[in-house]
């Protein structure tokens, strides 16, 4: 390799520099930035002065103007004094903190007896102790959320929520800045997808059905594959299942044309279909407009739950909509659900596992330094939170099962489990390590993979096929 | 660089006391091209900011290619033009190969260089589908008009 210092020298006279009283430490800063860097060594890239900026950009991109270290909000200096506030937990804090779990606790099991009174004044106390604790980060945070969900609770009345708070717009953004800010989702789709993959592998005709499509960031990866699988892409049709947009925005159709962008500049066939229903139960399987012919995937990403009413009679949301799914004979159904027992009839068991629950959520997300991903995925976490502690009846939404459960309801209803292979596993582990955060694991459970925080898991990945019908079912042979 | 010093021993050991011009690289692009393709990506950004000829030449993205594909066996012929289609080789290459390989040198198994270029290639193609987004009139959807799914890669590693 050329690069001795000999070399550079004669070729001086006829270098162009582009910022030349800046070119010895940007070389510096580039020879450092291979060898094991010191966390500080990462500002050179963030930090504002502008003579910096536009050395690193010459060097990195010629003909584009912007690369993607220049989006950084946050400074060096407020870089380090946020991690200075992390770390400073002092011996009074975490006695605060206790106490505050502890008054949770109570006030839960008040509320759940019905003393409104006594969880009233607890309530007033805990936010009292709140100024104590630090609520930058730890327990003190999601400590704010609950206590701002009981007392919604409390005060509101059960109907009183976030779920019908936010429009679709919202929460769409949410969900977004929540994939970005941390690798859940990430996970739930390139999992899904590779379970995808493979299950189209020989089919020429294929058919995604999404029941949650969002910005459809699951499926550029999955276009992108198809169009690079050997033997060549087939024709992908998919239809994305979302709420309806207000106001004349046709939401679906416009993320459907730019998914059709995408497939056209990788040359695979591609065609999409928008359903707009507001729950997924309103979906009737006409609408998707299912071939015969074609390989049939379904997906879900964290809908299923949203399907388990209270009651449980015969025709229940989860039974109607499972079975018209098997009726459409799917190749695969994927499903990622959150890893959690959020759905017991008891309001203090409830509320203690979503508790535990939240904090290692939240736990796993201080490692995120993007704002306002970081914010704005909080917000979206504490929607979740408000709906589980808040809300009863049709109103909650976020009724989480764990995955043994899934299982149970899933062969019942005659599906059985496809084992996710290996390269999902590979795959998953490798995404996992480019987080900036090392307490992130996957692990293989029986064929499904669930992905943790420090061990918890906190989300399950799974995939299923319809065991053929035995008996007097609508479906193909 | 040993080929240059053998030809500047030959020019200037037949006729020495001529005036004769020293040998200079840029006058043979061909082999600038072929050491250029050797090298890694860090050096390949130096190399860019020394001339003018060098930046060109350091922008084609046949040079990044190689860079991508360096120790993996080469790719089908399909890649080149899904790669191209999302933005070129330079750019997957600085956006995700690189910062991927860098994050999971420290637990890389020989056998993960492949699925590393695969899940790099993937990234690379959520990103190439949010900046598509960018240029939507969709309101406060997609303001910033730089990439946000490649973020996490740029971050820094907080052990």
């Amino acid at each position: 390799m050329g690069n001795s210092p000999a070399d550079f020298s004669q070729l001086a006279s006829d270098a162009i520099l582009y910022n030349p009283s800046d070119l010895a430490c940007w070389v510096d800063s580039l020879l450092t930035e291979f060898a094991e860097p010191p966390p500080t060594c990462s500002s050179d890239f963030i930090v504002d002065p502008v003579n910096n900026q536009t050395v690193v950009n010459s060097a990195w991109t010629f003909a584009e103007p912007h690369t993607p270290q220049v989006h950084q909000n946050i400074t060096y200096d407020e870089q380090q004094s946020l991690d200075n506030q992390l770390t400073v937990v002092t011996a009074m804090e975490e006695d605060s903190g206790i106490r505050l779990v502890h008054m949770l606790m109570t006030c839960a099991e008040c509320v759940q007896s019905g003393d409104l009174s006594l969880a009233t004044s607890l309530i007033d106390d805990m936010q009292g102790l709140l100024t104590h604790v630090n609520t930058v980060c730890g327990i003190g945070k999601v400590a704010g959320h609950f206590i701002d969900a009981l007392s919604r609770r409390i005060f509101q009345g059960m109907g009183g929520g976030s779920v019908n708070g936010g429009s679709a717009f919202e929460n769409e953004i949410l969900y977004h800045h929540f994939y970005e800010a941390c690798p859940y989702l990430k996970f739930a789709h390139f999992t899904a997808n590779q379970a995808i993959l493979e299950a189209f592998d020989g089919h020429d005709c294929v058919h995604v059905v999404d029941f949650n499509l969002m910005h459809g960031l699951q499926w550029p990866a999955l276009i992108q594959a198809l169009a690079l699988r050997p033997g060549g892409p087939p024709l992908l049709r998919l239809t994305g299942i979302g709420p309806p947009s207000p106001d004349g925005r046709d939401s679906l159709r416009e993320i459907g044309l730019r998914l059709a962008e995408l497939a056209r500049s990788v040359n695979v066939r591609f065609a999409f279909r928008g359903v707009a229903a507001s729950r997924l139960e309103d979906v009737k399987p006409w609408m998707l407009q299912v071939n015969p012919k074609e390989a049939v995937a379904v997906n879900s990403i964290m809908q299923l739950h949203r399907l388990l009413g209270c009651e449980q009679t015969r025709n229940s949301p989860i039974d109607t909509v499972l079975s018209w799914i098997r009726g459409l004979n799917p190749k695969i159904m994927t499903v990622v659900e959150q890893e959690a027992n959020h759905n017991q009839p008891g309001f203090l068991d409830r509320f203690t596992e979503a508790l535990y629950y939240y904090s290692t959520m939240f736990d796993s997300l201080e490692a995120c330094r993007i704002q306002p991903e970081k914010a704005l995925a909080e917000i979206y976490i504490q929607r979740e939170i408000g709906n589980v502690v808040s809300c009863e009846g049709s109103a909650r939404v976020e009724r989480h099962e764990p995955l043994a459960k899934w299982r149970r309801r899933l062969s019942g209803a005659g599906f059985r489990a496809l084992r996710l292979g290996s390269n999902a596993f590979k795959q998953a582990s490798m995404l996992l390590t480019l987080f900036s955060a090392e307490g992130y694991s996957v692990e293989e459970n029986e064929g499904c993979l669930s992905l943790g925080w420090h061990s918890s898991p906190l989300i399950a990945a799974s995939a299923w096929q319809a065991v053929p019908a035995w008996d007097n079912h609508m479906s193909s042979s | 660089m040993v080929q240059n010093h053998r030809r500047e021993d030959h020019e200037t050991g037949g006729e020495n006391k001529e005036k004769r011009p020293k040998f200079f690289i840029n006058d043979h692009v061909d082999i600038l091209i072929e050491i250029l393709e050797r090298l890694d990506g860090r050096s390949l950004c130096v190399a860019a900011s020394v001339c003018r000829l060098w930046c060109t030449i350091a922008s084609n993205d046949s040079l990044w290619e190689n860079l991508c594909f360096r120790h993996v066996s080469p790719p089908p012929s399909s890649v080149r033009s899904v790669v191209l289609a999302l933005g070129g080789y330079k750019r997957l290459y600085t956006g995700c190969v690189r910062p991927v390989r860098s994050r999971l040198g420290r637990v890389r198994r020989a056998s993960w260089a492949r699925d590393e270029v695969q899940l790099s290639l993937s990234l690379f193609c959520v990103d190439y589908y949010e900046r598509l987004g960018g240029s939507n009139s969709n309101g406060r959807l997609v303001e910033k008009s730089s990439p946000s799914s490649l973020m996490f890669l740029c971050k820094p590693v907080n052990v």
